[in-house]
């Protein structure tokens, strides 16, 4: 412990603390811009400075540390115009268009000059307008809004491991790229998102497709139907200002009914879908000499992680398709068929938590249902559409609501539609970290050894931990799995299956931090707090579902009774089942042709 | 010998500096310094980088940093002689910008340098021309250098007696 001064006042604090966070725990406030917990603090802004006695400067807090006897103050005409001033100068090169910008109202630039009453702008601009960077199927990067605070270079980097974007050229011209500028979509980058998340500004947005899904719903010839991640129900709550973590699955059904789809489904069904067809692959596996440990495929971020950085493991990906894509296929066959729709009409649009699934949804095998129908209607090419037409992102779906005027929080509670809104505790769970495991075990516990689980929570897989593991007893054969969030986590258990040494048959993965509970579409901001409340909520719906095993949606189990007959059978290798691209870090040559794949040396 | 081979022996080039550099101190700067030095046209090819990323695992956009930062390394092909006009201040208000249009019309590329903010090389390789911020030769403006050689005071008629020297090209009055 040391002594400190802040303010005229003594405080005792923790050594090796810094400034900030000394005096963040004697409960005074510094305001701060670049800094963020747990991810930056590249003390770039010069927004978090305080006067310390004896210093020739002023200090920034976010990066010195505290001494004995240290003397602080928070407060004076000189800090106020100093912080002024420094956010000045980032407004200097920023192009102020906050009225039509996407993080209008939810950007920390504009909050921080508002904060400090920065009430003009007296400095020129002396960077050039460089152009924006919309090679991305997931994400948009305009380099002109971006404050240098090096949070997204910082999360690639570290917490993903991907390395898609770095710091380039110095001084004034100093900007994020990607290699040899070519851009996000065509670089190894996972559109994962996390960058997105963490930009204090609008440098790097999801890529906006509210406008498209619009137009969709107001032609009278489509019918436009909408499925919802398990993630999204304590998700757009707080995107639509309630408390972080609020579970509004009844309100948010009913609020994407006033938008105007036809009918409202549960990415969930399909969630419990994977469980049957999952849960037997690893049956499958393990009975006959397949690829081992199995991984999971829910997330796309993941797999293109997987397709870029370890080709060569691409056996031990589940090859069932995402729930997602589960759904868009069964939605445009089984249901089209149902209902007696052309498929050719239905509309199937994804609320996802997740930038990657918009990545997901174009990728070119993702047409399983028209390739289902093509022969049997003899249709051309010329009719081909995608399994799933458009993804919106939790944000978007925010900013649909409001442009709807659409009270969200004094909503009713209204029930999904049938028969693709069914859904038990195992899919819900999907939307945190360790969930797909668990439901997976639930379910391969009970067909391989017939009997009835007594508790059904396997709590050693939930929690914010990066790797979990646990062992599972199944009739006398013990079964050891992990479960890993964020790919940096990943890459440690896919070097361990390099290696030959990985101890697990069955390994989770999910790309972001916390599961798609923390995915890069969700309300922004996105901390660990945050994630640990949405946590709650997914495990309290659960709690309070009748039937929490997949195997036991009644609705799946007609599925299968009606078009698939049984998990992994012949229509579902079509319809659920994919494959997958060994990519390498690959890199594009500038006249679009593509040069041999390379892999890493490490 | 057709082209792949020489792409091909370039790479066993790198291969050789990245082995001699391999756990030194500052080893990607030296690979990458040698690498360009190992190019005819004194530049890092994007095939040269990707071998070089390949080689040492440093992510691609890594080596974009440290390539864009130092601006001793060229992503650009070099030709065979380096004008370098200063676009400081001081030169600026000596008439750079005039000297940096009158090598446009000299060597027939005005457009490239337009912006007065310039990095271009002639189709022929013959010339690279390219600016700086600053010289630090104030005094001497407007400065430009040739080959490393700087001249001070330059006027449209010297620079157009220097081209001259300095190739045997008819240089358009
Ligand atoms: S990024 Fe923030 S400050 Fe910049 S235009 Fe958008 S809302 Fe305004
Ligand atoms: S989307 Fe993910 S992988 Fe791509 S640049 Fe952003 S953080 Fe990196
Ligand atoms: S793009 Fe955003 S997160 Fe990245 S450095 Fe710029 S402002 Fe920061
Ligand atoms: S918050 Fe400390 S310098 Fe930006």
């Amino acid at each position: 412990m040391v002594t400190v001064r802040i303010n005229g006042s003594e405080f005792q604090v923790q050594k090796n603390l810094t400034i900030l966070e000394a005096c963040t725990h004697a409960g005074i406030r510094i305001p701060t811009l670049c800094f963020m917990q747990d991810v930056a603090r590249n003390a770039s802004c010069g927004v978090c400075l305080v006067e310390v006695k004896g210093a020739r400067s002023l200090v920034r807090s976010c990066t010195a540390c505290v001494y004995e006897g240290m003397e602080i103050v928070t407060n004076s005409a000189r800090i106020r115009d100093a912080r002024k001033t420094n956010v000045e100068l980032l407004l200097a090169n920023h192009p102020k268009d906050c009225l039509t910008c996407l993080r209008n109202q939810n950007c920390e630039l504009q909050t921080i000059a508002a904060e400090l009453g920065v009430m003009e702008s007296r400095f020129v601009q002396t960077k050039k307008r460089v152009p924006l960077d919309t090679t991305s199927p997931s994400l948009v990067r305009d380099p002109n809004k971006c404050i240098l605070c090096g949070r997204c270079i910082a999360v690639c980097s570290n917490v993903q491991t991907v390395h898609a974007i770095s710091d380039s050229q110095r001084g004034i011209k100093t900007r994020i790229s990607t290699y040899m500028e070519k851009g996000l979509g065509n670089v190894a980058c996972t559109n994962c998102g996390q960058c997105a998340l963490v930009c204090p500004t609008a440098a790097i947005v999801e890529r906006d497709d509210t406008d498209a899904v619009f137009e969709e719903l107001m032609d009278p010839e489509k019918i436009v139907i909408v499925q919802t991640a398990p993630a999204i129900r304590v998700g757009i709550g707080e995107a639509m200002g309630m408390a972080p973590g609020s579970l509004v699955t009844g309100q948010m059904v009913a609020g994407l009914r006033r938008l105007g789809f036809k009918r409202v489904f549960d990415t969930q069904f399909a969630a419990d879908l994977t469980i049957m067809e999952e849960g037997h692959e690893l049956i499958h596996r393990l009975t006959n000499k397949g690829a081992l440990p199995m991984i999971t495929s829910c997330s796309p971020g993941w797999i293109k992680f997987a397709e870029h950085f370890f080709p060569d493991a691409l056996p031990h990906l589940s090859t069932c398709k995402s729930p997602q894509q589960m759904f868009g296929a069964i939605a445009k066959t089984y249901y089209a068929a149902k209902m007696e729709y052309d498929p050719r009409n239905i509309v199937v649009v994804s609320v996802m938590p997740c930038t990657a699934k918009k990545y997901e949804a174009r990728r070119p095998e993702m047409m399983g249902a028209f390739e289902h129908w093509k022969e049997k209607r003899a249709w051309s090419d010329q009719d081909a559409f995608y399994d799933v037409d458009y993804v919106l992102t939790t944000r978007e779906l925010a900013r649909m609501f409001k442009e709807s005027g659409i009270q969200f929080a004094s909503l009713p509670v209204e029930e999904f539609d049938n028969p693709l809104g069914e859904s038990t505790g195992a899919a819900v769970i999907f939307g945190a970290s360790g969930g797909v495991m668990e439901a997976a075990l639930r379910t391969a516990y009970e067909v391989v050894t017939g009997k009835t689980l007594a508790d059904l929570n396997f709590t050693s897989v939930r929690g914010m931990e990066g790797i979990k593991e646990a062992e599972v007893d199944m009739n006398g054969k013990k079964l050891k799995v992990a479960v890993a969030h964020s790919l940096g986590n990943a890459r440690r258990l896919l070097e361990q299956i390099q290696a030959g040494q990985s101890p697990y048959a069955f390994i989770e993965i999910m790309t972001c931090p916390g599961g798609c509970l923390g995915g890069g579409g969700q309300p922004i901001p996105t901390t660990w707090d945050v994630r640990k409340k949405r946590a709650e909520s997914i495990y309290a719906e659960d709690m309070g579902k009748p039937i929490r095993k997949s195997h036991e949606n009644p609705q799946v189990a007609a599925l299968y009774r009606e078009l698939l007959k049984n998990p992994l059978g012949e229509l579902s290798h079509h319809l659920l089942h994919t494959s997958y691209e060994k990519r390498g870090v690959f890199v594009w040559n500038t006249n679009g042709s593509r040069t041999k794949n390379l892999t890493h040396a490490k | 010998m057709d082209g792949t081979e020489v792409v091909s022996r370039e790479l066993q080039q790198i291969d050789a500096v990245i082995s001699k550099h391999k756990g030194h101190h500052g080893e990607l700067l030296s690979i990458l310094e040698e690498t360009q030095l190992l190019s005819e046209q004194q530049f890092l090819s994007e095939e040269a980088l990707n071998h070089v990323a390949l080689r040492t695992g440093v992510p691609l956009s890594r080596i974009y940093s440290v390539v864009t930062f130092y601006s001793f390394f060229n992503l650009k092909p070099q030709g065979k002689h380096k004008i370098t006009v200063c676009r400081g201040t001081a030169c600026h208000t000596k008439g750079s910008k005039a000297l940096l249009d009158d090598l446009g019309l000299m060597l027939g590329c005005e457009t490239a340098l337009e912006g007065g903010d310039a990095f271009y090389t002639t189709p022929d390789n013959q010339f690279t021309i390219s600016t700086v911020a600053c010289f630090g030769q104030c005094a001497l403006a407007p400065v430009v250098a040739i080959d490393g050689v700087i001249h001070s005071n330059v006027t449209s008629g010297t620079l157009q007696k220097l081209l001259a020297r300095v190739s045997r090209r008819r240089v358009k009055a």
